[in-house]
Formats: C-alpha cells, sequence, structure tokens
C-alpha cells in the first residue's frame, strides 16, 4: 500500500518536473531580457549577470578561471557559509561520537597494500596542494584539493588499522585554516571598503603570483576542507565495529 | 530543449523521493536522499550549459563560454550535501547501537 | 562602525577560534553572543534613523556579488534571536564542542534574517540546519536520536526542493538577489513562477513548521534536551517564518499570499487540535508552537492588505519566541516547583493564549484589526476558535503544574524568567508599535 502510493506520488513528481523543465530555454545568457536592475540605486544595466562575469573576470579579479573567481570573489560569502557548513558538519561528528572508539581486533592488511601506499602518500598529497595552488588557473581549487588530501589519509586508514589522525594537529589546522579565511576577509573591511574585497595587487593573469587573495584563500580552504573531511573519516572508522 | 539530461534529472529527483516514502530502513533512506541531491545538482549543470559553449576558463581560441555561476552553485551544493551524509552516517551508527537494528519501526507520526 | 557582516563574521570566527581556547568557551560563547545583541541593538538604532542599510560583500554591486539587506524587521528580528539565544546559552552545561555548534546555529539563523541573496539564504539556512541536527541529537538517547534522523530527512528533503526553486528562477533571470528578482518578476511565465514559489515554499516550510512538512517537530521538540527545545522555538523557525515573508513580498500576486493564507490556515488548526489532543507535555508545546506559526503565517500573508500586518507579525513572533521559550525551559519536570517557575509559567501561558498585558494580546489585536478592515469573517472566526482550544488546553496545563512539584533548578527557571519578562515588556510598551511599523521592504 505505502510503496503503491510511493509510486504514484514519485511519478506524478516526474510529470510535474518534465512540464516545468520543458519551459526552460537553453538560451544565451547575452539576451536583452536578462538585464538587470541594480537594487541599491535601482538603474538597468546593460549585461546579464553571467556575461558581466565572462567578460570582466580578469579584470576585477585576476584570474583566469571564472568558476574561482565566482567562488572566491564575487559569491566568497557563500563560500565562507560553505565552509562553515563543513566545519559544522565535523564538529558535529566528533561531539556525537566522541567517546565510541571500538575496541575490536582488526586484521592486519597486506604488505603490498601497506608499504605500496607508503610509497603513493606523499605524490597524493602533492597532487592535492597542486590542485588548489592553481586553483585560479586551472580546473580544480580548494575543495577538491583538500578532498584528494583527505584521500591519502583515508588510504593510510584503510592500509593500517592502528593509524589515527592526531587529534590535536587536525583540530587546530582546521582552527587556523578558518580563522585565516575570515581575517583576511576582515583585512578587506579594513584596507578596502567591504568584507572579502581584494586589497591585494591583481599581478598579471595566468600566472601562479596574480589575482590578489584568490591563492590564499584557496590555499586556506583546501587544508581546511583537508584537515576536516579526514577527522571526518577518522572519527567513523574510530567506531567500525 | 534539452531532453535527455532533463529527463534524467527528473528520474533522479523523484526516484529520490520515491525512496524516502517508500523504503524504511534508514540507510536506503539516506541514499535516496543522496540520489535526489545528485539529480538537483545535475539540474543547476544543465540549466547553466549553452550549445557549443566550452568550460569557462579565458582562452584565446574560443568565443563562447557556459554559464560559471550554477558550476560555483554546484561546488557548494556538493559539500553541503557531503555534509548532511556525514552526520547522518554519524546519527545511524547511535541509532544502530541504541536499537541494533536499521529499520524505521515506528513510522511517521503526526 | 556598525556593519551588518560582522554580527555574521565574529561569531563564526568565534567558532573556529574555539578548539584552541577550550577551558573558557563557556565565557566566550556567552560575551560573543553578548557583542551580538549589543550590535543588533545599534543596527536597529541605526536602520531606524537612517532607513535600510544595504551592504555589499567583495566589493562587487549587486547582482554580481552578495549583499545584505537590512529593514526595520529583519534588525529586529535579529535582535530577538540574539538576545534569546544569549540568555537561553546560560543553561547550557556541555562540552567546547556544544558551545560551538550553538554559536554556529545561531549565526546561521542571523544570517538568514540579514541576507539579500537567495542562494546565501540557501547556505546559511543549511548551517542552521545541519548544526541544529547534531544539536538535537545531543543528548544522546534514543528519542533524541530518532528525532533528529526525522528532522534530518524531512531538513535534506526540503533543502533539496529549496534548491529546485532556485534552479528554476536562475534560469528564468540569471540572477539571485533578492531585490532584483522581485523588480523583474513580472517577466517571467506564470507557470514558471508558480513552480518556483510552491518549490520554495515547501523547502522552507519544513523549517518553519508548515502544515504537511511538520512531521518532525515533534519528535524533535520531544528528544531534545529542553535547552535546545527552547532554542529551536525561537531560532530557526522564526527566522524561516521571516524568510517566507520575504519571499511573499518576492512574488508579490494576490494568488500566492491566498495560498499562504491557506496552509497558514491549515497550520493554525491542525496544531491547536493536535495540541488539545496531546497528553505528553512537551509535544503539546511542540504542537502548540505549529498552532503559532500558522498564525504568523496568517499575518504575514496579509502583509499586502492592511498595515498592521506587520506589528502583527511582529508581536506574535516577540511572544512566540520569549514565551514558548521559556515553557520549554522549565518543561521536564513534574509540576512547577518553585515561585520563579510558577511565575514563569503563568506569564508565558497568558502571553501564548493573548490576554492583556503581554505580547501576544497586541499580536492577536493588531491581527484581528486587519482582518476586521479585510471583513474576511471566517478567517477572524477561525482564529477565534483556536485561541479558544489554545485556552482550554493551556488551563488544563497549568492545572496540572501550578500545585506542588520537584523543587525547581534556577539554573534553569531564572533565565526562563528573564525571558518571558520581554514579553511582558513588550506588551506595557505598546509605543514599540511605531517601530515595528516600519516598511519591511525585500
Amino acid at each position: 500500500m505505502r510503496k503503491v502510493v510511493a509510486i504514484i506520488l514519485a511519478s506524478a513528481f516526474f510529470a510535474v518536473l518534465l512540464v516545468s523543465f520543458s519551459n526552460i530555454q537553453q538560451a544565451d545568457y547575452g539576451e536583452k531580457e536578462y538585464y538587470y536592475q541594480n537594487p541599491i540605486n535601482g538603474s538597468y544595466a546593460n549585461e546579464s549577470v553571467p556575461s558581466h562575469y565572462i567578460s570582466n573576470t580578469k579584470n576585477e579579479t585576476g584570474a583566469v578561471n571564472a568558476v574561482t573567481a565566482i567562488v572566491v570573489e564575487y559569491r566568497g560569502f557563500d563560500t565562507l557559509g560553505e565552509v562553515t557548513v563543513l566545519f559544522t558538519a565535523a564538529t558535529g561528528v566528533s561531539f556525537l561520537l566522541y567517546k565510541t572508539r571500538g575496541g575490536k581486533k582488526r586484521t592486519e592488511a597486506n604488505l603490498i597494500l601497506k608499504e605500496g601506499s607508503k610509497l603513493v602518500l606523499p605524490f597524493i598529497l602533492l597532487t592535492g596542494a597542486y590542485i588548489f595552488i592553481h586553483g585560479h588557473l586551472t580546473p580544480g581549487g580548494g575543495f577538491p584539493g583538500g578532498a584528494v588530501i583527505a584521500s591519502g589519509f583515508l588510504l593510510m586508514m584503510l592500509s593500517y588499522p592502528k593509524f589515527f589522525m592526531k587529534e590535536k594537529a587536525v583540530s587546530v589546522t582546521e582552527s587556523m585554516a578558518g580563522i585565516t579565511f575570515a581575517f583576511i576577509g576582515l583585512l578587506g573591511l579594513v584596507f578596502a571598503s567591504s568584507f572579502l574585497q581584494n586589497f591585494l595587487p591583481l599581478g598579471d593573469a595566468g600566472y601562479v603570483l596574480s589575482a590578489g587573495i584568490i591563492p590564499i584563500i584557496y590555499i586556506a580552504i583546501g587544508f581546511k576542507v583537508g584537515s576536516e573531511l579526514s577527522s571526518i573519516a577518522d572519527k567513523l572508522k574510530e567506531v567500525q565495529k | 530543449m534539452m531532453w535527455p539530461e532533463y529527463i534524467t534529472v527528473a528520474a533522479l529527483i523523484s526516484i529520490g523521493l520515491y525512496g524516502v516514502m517508500a523504503k524504511k530502513n534508514l540507510m536506503k533512506i539516506f541514499i535516496a536522499l543522496s540520489l535526489m541531491e545528485t539529480g538537483v545538482n545535475l539540474l543547476l549543470i544543465t540549466i547553466g550549459y549553452i550549445p557549443g559553449g566550452t568550460a569557462p576558463i579565458e582562452n584565446g581560441n574560443f568565443a563562447k563560454y557556459v554559464d560559471p555561476l550554477p558550476q560555483a552553485l554546484v561546488l557548494t551544493a556538493i559539500v553541503i550535501g557531503l555534509s548532511v551524509t556525514a552526520l547522518a552516517l554519524t546519527l545511524l551508527i547511535w541509532y544502530h547501537s541504541k536499537t541494533g537494528t536499521l529499520e524505521y519501526r515506528r513510522g511517521m507520526r503526526w | 562602525m556598525v556593519t551588518p557582516v560582522l554580527m555574521i563574521v565574529i561569531p563564526l570566527l568565534a567558532a573556529f577560534l574555539m578548539p584552541l581556547i577550550k577551558k573558557a568557551h563557556r565565557y566566550f560563547t556567552f560575551s560573543i553572543l553578548l557583542l551580538n545583541a549589543i550590535l543588533s541593538v545599534l543596527l536597529f538604532a541605526k536602520v531606524y534613523n537612517d532607513g535600510a542599510i544595504y551592504e555589499t560583500i567583495a566589493g562587487f554591486s549587486p547582482p554580481v556579488g552578495i549583499y545584505l539587506a537590512v529593514d526595520n524587521l529583519s534588525a529586529l528580528l535579529a535582535l530577538i534571536i540574539n538576545l534569546f539565544a544569549t540568555i537561553n546559552f546560560v543553561t547550557s552545561k556541555k562540552d567546547f564542542k556544544f558551545s560551538m555548534l550553538y554559536l554556529l546555529a545561531v549565526t546561521g539563523a542571523t544570517g538568514i534574517v540579514l541576507t539579500g541573496d537567495i542562494f546565501n539564504m540557501f547556505v546559511f539556512f543549511e548551517i542552521t540546519a545541519v548544526a541544529s541536527y547534531a544539536l538535537v541529537a545531543s543528548k544522546k538517547d534514543e528519542k533524541a536520536v530518532e528525532g533528529s534522523i526525522k528532522y534530518m530527512i524531512l531538513g535534506s528533503v526540503g533543502s533539496s526542493f529549496m534548491l529546485i526553486g532556485i534552479a528554476i528562477i536562475y534560469s528564468q533571470l540569471k540572477s539571485l538577489n533578492l531585490y532584483d528578482i522581485a523588480a523583474r518578476i513580472s517577466s517571467m511565465d506564470p507557470k514558471m513562477m508558480w513552480l518556483s514559489f510552491s518549490f520554495l515554499l515547501t523547502g522552507i516550510g519544513v523549517e518553519a513548521e508548515l502544515f504537511p512538512l511538520n512531521g518532525w517537530v515533534p519528535d524533535a521538540y520531544e528528544g531534545a534536551s529542553s535547552n535546545i527545545a527552547s532554542f529551536l522555538s525561537f531560532g530557526p523557525s522564526k527566522a524561516s517564518i521571516y524568510a517566507i515573508a520575504r519571499l511573499l513580498i518576492i512574488f508579490s500576486m494576490s494568488r500566492t499570499y491566498e495560498l499562504a493564507l491557506y496552509v497558514g490556515i491549515a497550520t493554525l488548526l491542525i496544531g491547536e487540535v493536535a495540541a488539545f489532543m496531546q497528553k505528553n507535555e512537551k509535544r503539546m508545546l511542540a504542537y502548540s508552537s505549529i498552532g503559532q506559526m500558522g498564525l504568523i503565517l496568517i499575518a504575514f500573508s496579509l502583509i499586502k492588505d492592511t498595515s498592521y500586518a506587520i506589528p502583527a507579525a511582529f508581536f506574535i513572533i516577540v511572544s512566540h519566541a520569549s514565551a514558548k521559550s521559556s515553557l520549554f525551559l522549565i518543561s521536564g519536570k513534574k509540576g512547577f516547583g518553585g515561585i520563579t517557575s510558577k511565575y514563569v509559567g503563568l506569564a508565558g501561558v497568558l502571553s501564548l493564549i493573548g490576554m492583556p498585558p503581554m505580547a501576544g494580546f497586541w499580536g492577536k489585536w493588531y491581527l484581528l484589526m486587519g482582518i476586521a478592515d479585510e471583513k474576511m469573517w471566517a478567517v477572524a472566526a477561525v482564529i477565534i476558535f483556536s485561541a479558544v482550544i489554545e485556552a482550554i488546553y493551556f488551563a488544563r496545563y497549568l492545572h496540572k503544574n501550578l500545585g506542588e512539584g520537584e523543587s525547581e533548578d534556577l539554573g534553569y527557571s531564572i533565565p526562563a524568567a528573564v525571558m518571558v519578562s520581554v514579553s511582558i515588556i513588550m506588551g506595557i510598551l505598546p509605543l514599540v508599535y511605531n517601530m515595528a511599523g516600519g516598511v519591511l521592504n525585500a
């Protein structure tokens, strides 16, 4: 009975979604109907929001990668919130699981896995660091880079049953990275006019040392995401039965 | 109009919704929720796609780029989905240790 | 220099800093919350004198960048949330991670109220929601975990729906700024407008405890420890009902207001009737919360028709935030043992059912005035009917509890007394009407 009702509701929902999507035009964003109105003075701009990003990213932020420019600069406040959500989840996981370390005996991993993962770990960490340092030039950035770093530690946890993250080091890294992010934002409030505004020279677009505060923030995010994801994996591993 | 993409999106979201409504195993419910999130992320990406566009990384050889904003939004949405999943797994560990099962027996009471 | 962004950034910075200064975490959290409450008073004074504040972030003019839009009502709501959070925090006895989560949840609720960008609003929703899931489970018994899981399932479905709504709006207007959307919404296909409105209403409605989506409410409130139940009733729910009000103003069609009115009436009736039938005390209070949220939504749905709507909604929010939170704080024991608990119970109940010297009276008074102006007698009848039911079950509640009981825990009842006093002060100062009557612009 329950399943029948669920099927009927889900198919009705499917139909509604299809009908609504059939009205979406895959239009170019440069069209006039998308021209926006400025909320503060009420004037109409002669471009749409996405075309502003496409045409002005390089001049305004010094980054080549428009997605990175949006994530860190134009909508940097969202990213601060996003980092905070991850931080909240990591705190919640460790808050709820702090005393449940399982005491069961674990089987040792195979020699090849153990030695191989030791060999690979530095390269994984290096790749992660490369990804987040070059976030403003190539696809990638703090989040993927952090995830790659965390996957390196996950590999260690899989191959060594007694490998645990040093809780103190992880939480200090996490905090320092978060503080760096928020603090750079506040410096923007002090040296420029608003929170998270760029206050460093933009440099030549296309080089690593360019784009003002974007690389600094992305490095902070990389450390933060890496330490948070590994601490989540670590906590979930501790209770493994 | 790109039918295959939108049909996939609608199917993912409704399968997720079906799973949330019909399943009793909490693990399966959270898998269904992840499916729904994937569907929504795909929807955002599809909305930002422009036929013939390339990745929005400045390059002299291309004239047409896809809309970069939805891609930035999806980055945020993925991280949020991941956080919720991590917390959900933690709660499921607790639920399992308290009740010895992952089945949700009491149902939704109003 | 009071800028609204500080109200979000300082608590975030403090939460990031918390693992480094574990020892003094309670004083630290308390002082940050207090600082935030003071900042919101200053912010309200500034908005009241100079008009709405628009603060751009990252130096790009909106809608290219994000901005914070603060008007009278949002400054007042930020004040309510932070003030009650400060008072409520006194009762916390847990470790520093609890303080961190609490601070983050309060920050998220403040952010929802202050932001002027729809996706940013979604992010803050998630901060509050994720922190609240963990906080609800913080008691770590079976009921708490169950309530939290239920809250999490519905909350995740809601956040997916909200994101679908945002995606549809973006596909039509290529903008995420609330003001820009409001200005150009008329160029949108009406069918798409309805779809996005209903997706957003469903998504936010989960947090705002609206009728078909509030299955999590009784379980979460019952399972959570009393100070978290108290937090849930003034924090996330109030912020999200305000988000719905902003949404209504953006979509600004007579039919959307009508839909909100019907949802509000259904929520009110279901909540009050369920509370009437309920035996368990905490669940009864939770259902009564649902009823009050319906009342607030009814008030907001009249925003276009009558100038009484905003003061009505404001007073009901104040009354519910202070009275229900304090009732939750003193609940969980048998009877109101001491004099402080008795005072809290009596004042809280009086405010909730809308008796004269309390803020709740002014809320219902303005609401009925507004409805009388519009000559919607059926709605007035529903509200009066629900008030009668409310009076009956609260009389039963008082009768059961006012006698002798276990000795009270002053650590809980004194903060509760401070909270409920806010309701009395706001009831005695009807002058506040002038302050609350400011224009709410999205």
